[in-house]
């Protein structure tokens, strides 16, 4: 096995690792770094008993000191993601989230020409200050457990800003990489579009295959200005060892496009935030999903549409299927403000339920606090229909057949809404082996 | 193969939750005939289709069915397809995401009836043009948001596609006007010949004018009660099925 950006050894998520990012950080983010520390260490874990957002996600197995900050990524997963790339975005900027501060970002070249910034978060945050400052300012070291602990524990990470004006000329391709037994990361991606701006960003989370034990602590801080399109999408395959706990939130300025996707294929157990903030007038969120989960798994996503100006327009669909004993847990809110008038929002998940001891939980709701707006929600969960499988049987196609066509033609809506078509593409790939008894928990890895 | 392939039930009988509803059915079509199956509403028509083609709700409580010498008990729907069964349904499901294309293209695989891409879109071209279904059905969902009229054509398209060499039609001309229901039966008659038998099942001689049956069976009470030519239809049509059936036709159960 060989390595690449190589860091400092740390043991574990204790005091000294907090001490040693706080001393490799510029003095605005050391003390906020400090602050994230002395929030994380005073908050308790999340209790399915206590805290509503948790009250169907069990983490009590969780045991965060057995697991070790990230040193090294493999090269072979990689080779694997950037051979994703390769296939589904082959014009895209890669940009490695790397445990060390080294530059890891290639093919970069027609965006910088642009004036686009693409660069380790972690360096950005010293020569982009105030760029970072303002990302981050909707992350709040404490308002979590989780959260703090990735203020205070966060390394390398990736920032992309697009200047005003400029339609980034490529997407950029985010590789959040780890491997290993025990390894804990902080995967990191800010992105700010200025006003007019435009940009395709495409979010990896990949480990090897396998059950090795992983703890992952994610933050996807989205800004788009005024008038600006942002395509994000999030690609979940963390190995089947794998904890994750993801915030991906996007505030919308005035006018601001935001269509947003995510695919969740890994990990043991995942809790994902997907947050879109619509803080101008007129601005707009398309949010879908596709999930699929088996054996174990337990994924959950929580969902905020916040409508906090007027005529914003938002709506999401997610779509799950879950096999064997997995479970899938969807709460999804809109919250429309007093100030959101002509607000239109809608949020609705659709569950297929592909075995009996699969299970899914779905709770959307809203809470208007505004006159004249549009808003509804829909939730389903169902098993394969029984004559659809007969019809198809009746055309000659065996039931195992039938079963996976119709399994595909459920999600088939939803991945017409990937703003990307090779990255679509691969989603349709990645979904055809999970229905195939394939799951896709991790990645294979490549010869480097 | 001895002959034209040939479906036959012998005392049929077939339970829908525990109800019986065919009480003894002999019936025998071989490929290159053309048999109507005709009675009142409620006679156990629809039941006698959807037990030929292997519905898991339809059980055969009794007696035997075969086509073309083989024993079609205990087959799953999808090998009593490959033998060359075919069901024109009268309310064809929706699967929403799966294409009119890949529809066809997983049934004409699944019975290893499968042509080059070329040949398949071009042949695919000539029968919707002939059904006069619009271009933009091979990329809708099956079935999905099609009126009742769309869906009986999807029907017949799906047969000229896949030519089995026995379909049942079940009462395909229902809801049609009168011009759809002269696509639907011209269509059916392009397809017809030697090569396969038809059994349609229909409330209403009108369709028959097209088809011109040789046979014409008459079903009351999950029983044939009549078979003869084509004259019977006629006088069905002319009478009503009351003389015929030389009882009051009562107003049945929804089966």
């Amino acid at each position: 096995m060989t390595s690449v950006a190589g860091g400092p050894v740390a043991v574990e998520l204790g005091p000294d690792e907090a001490a040693a990012r706080v001393a490799a950080s510029p003095p605005w983010l050391a003390a906020r770094r400090r602050a994230a520390w002395d929030a994380y260490t005073a908050l308790p874990m999340p209790s399915s008993q206590r805290d509503e957002d948790w009250r169907r996600t069990d983490i009590s197995g969780l045991h965060l000191e057995r697991f070790t900050p990230l040193r090294d990524v493999d090269a072979g997963l990689l080779a694997a993601m950037r051979l994703q790339r390769d296939q589904a975005a082959p014009g895209a900027a890669f940009a490695l989230d790397a445990p060390a501060a080294d530059l890891v970002i290639t093919d970069a070249d027609g965006l910088l020409a642009q004036g686009v910034i693409v660069t380790t978060l972690q360096d950005a945050a010293s020569r982009h200050t105030e760029l970072v400052q303002r990302a981050l300012a909707a992350h709040t070291v404490d308002e979590s457990k989780f959260s703090a602990l990735w203020n205070a524990m966060w390394r390398g990470g990736v920032f992309v800003y697009v200047p005003s004006g400029v339609d980034a000329v490529a997407p950029v391709w985010i590789a959040h990489a780890a491997s290993g037994d025990g390894a804990a990361v902080f995967p990191a991606t800010v992105i700010v579009l200025d006003d007019a701006a435009s940009l395709t960003v495409i979010d990896a989370y990949a480990s090897p295959r396998g059950s090795q034990p992983l703890f992952s602590d994610a933050i996807a801080a989205l800004t788009a200005g005024r008038d600006s399109r942002l395509d994000y999408i999030a690609l979940q395959q963390w190995g089947e060892g794998a904890w994750h706990v993801a915030t991906h939130r996007a505030s919308l300025g005035a006018n601001a496009k935001l269509r947003f996707f995510g695919a969740t294929f890994g990990a043991r157990l995942q809790k994902a935030y997907w947050e879109a903030s619509l803080d101008g007038t007129g601005a707009e969120a398309d949010i879908a999903g596709v999930c699929f989960g088996d054996g174990e798994q337990h994924l959950d996503h929580q969902s905020l549409q916040a409508h906090r100006a007027p005529e914003t327009r938002s709506n999401l669909l997610l779509k799950v299927a879950v096999r064997d004993q997995a479970r899938s847990v969807y709460s999804g809110l809109i919250e429309v403000a007093p100030a959101a008038v002509h607000a239109d929002g809608y949020v609705q998940n659709r569950n297929l339920l592909l075995s009996h001891g699969a299970k899914a939980d779905s709770v959307p709701r809203l809470e208007i606090r505004a006159n004249d707006v549009k808003c509804g929600h829909g939730a389903t969960a169902g098993h394969i229909d029984d004559e659809q499988r007969f019809y198809f049987m009746t055309r000659g196609v065996p039931r195992e057949d039938a079963d996976s066509l119709i399994v595909r033609g459920f999600m088939d809506d939803v991945i017409a809404r990937v703003p990307h078509v090779g990255v679509a593409n691969l989603l349709g790939t990645l979904l055809d082996s999970e229905i195939a008894g394939e799951p896709q928990s991790g990645v294979t890895e490549v010869e480097g | 193969m001895s002959g034209p392939a040939r479906l036959v039930t012998q005392g049929l009988r077939a339970s829908v939750e525990g109800k019986e509803i065919l009480k003894g059915i002999d019936i025998e079509v071989a490929q290159g005939e053309i048999h109507a199956l005709m009675g009142p509403n409620g006679s156990g028509k629809s039941t006698l289709a959807f037990t030929v083609m292997g519905h898991p709700k339809y059980e055969v409580t009794g007696g035997a069915m075969s086509f073309d010498d083989q024993d079609l008990l205990g087959l799953r729907a999808d090998d009593r397809a490959k033998l060359g069964l075919f069901l024109c349904f009268q309310y064809p499901t929706a699967i929403p995401g799966v294409t009119t294309v890949n529809f066809l293209r997983a049934a004409l695989r699944a019975q290893g009836k499968e042509m080059p891409a070329r040949e398949f879109m071009k042949r695919l071209s000539d029968e919707m043009a002939a059904l006069r279904i619009d271009e933009s059905f091979r990329s809708r969902y099956i079935n999905d948001g099609f009126s009742g009229g769309e869906k009986k054509r999807s029907e017949i398209l799906q047969l000229a596609m896949l030519r089995p060499r026995l379909a049942i039609l079940d009462e395909t001309d229902s809801g049609l006007d009168v011009d759809a229901l002269r696509t639907v039966a011209e269509g059916v008659m392009r397809i017809a010949g030697p090569d396969i038998g038809v059994l349609v099942i229909t409330h209403y001689p009108r369709i028959l004018e097209y088809l011109r049956p040789h046979v014409v069976h008459v079903m009351h009470d999950g029983r044939v009660v009549m078979s003869g030519g084509p004259d019977l239809a006629r006088r069905i049509e002319r009478e009503g099925y009351e003389p015929i059936l030389g009882t009051a036709v009562p107003e049945p159960a929804r089966v």
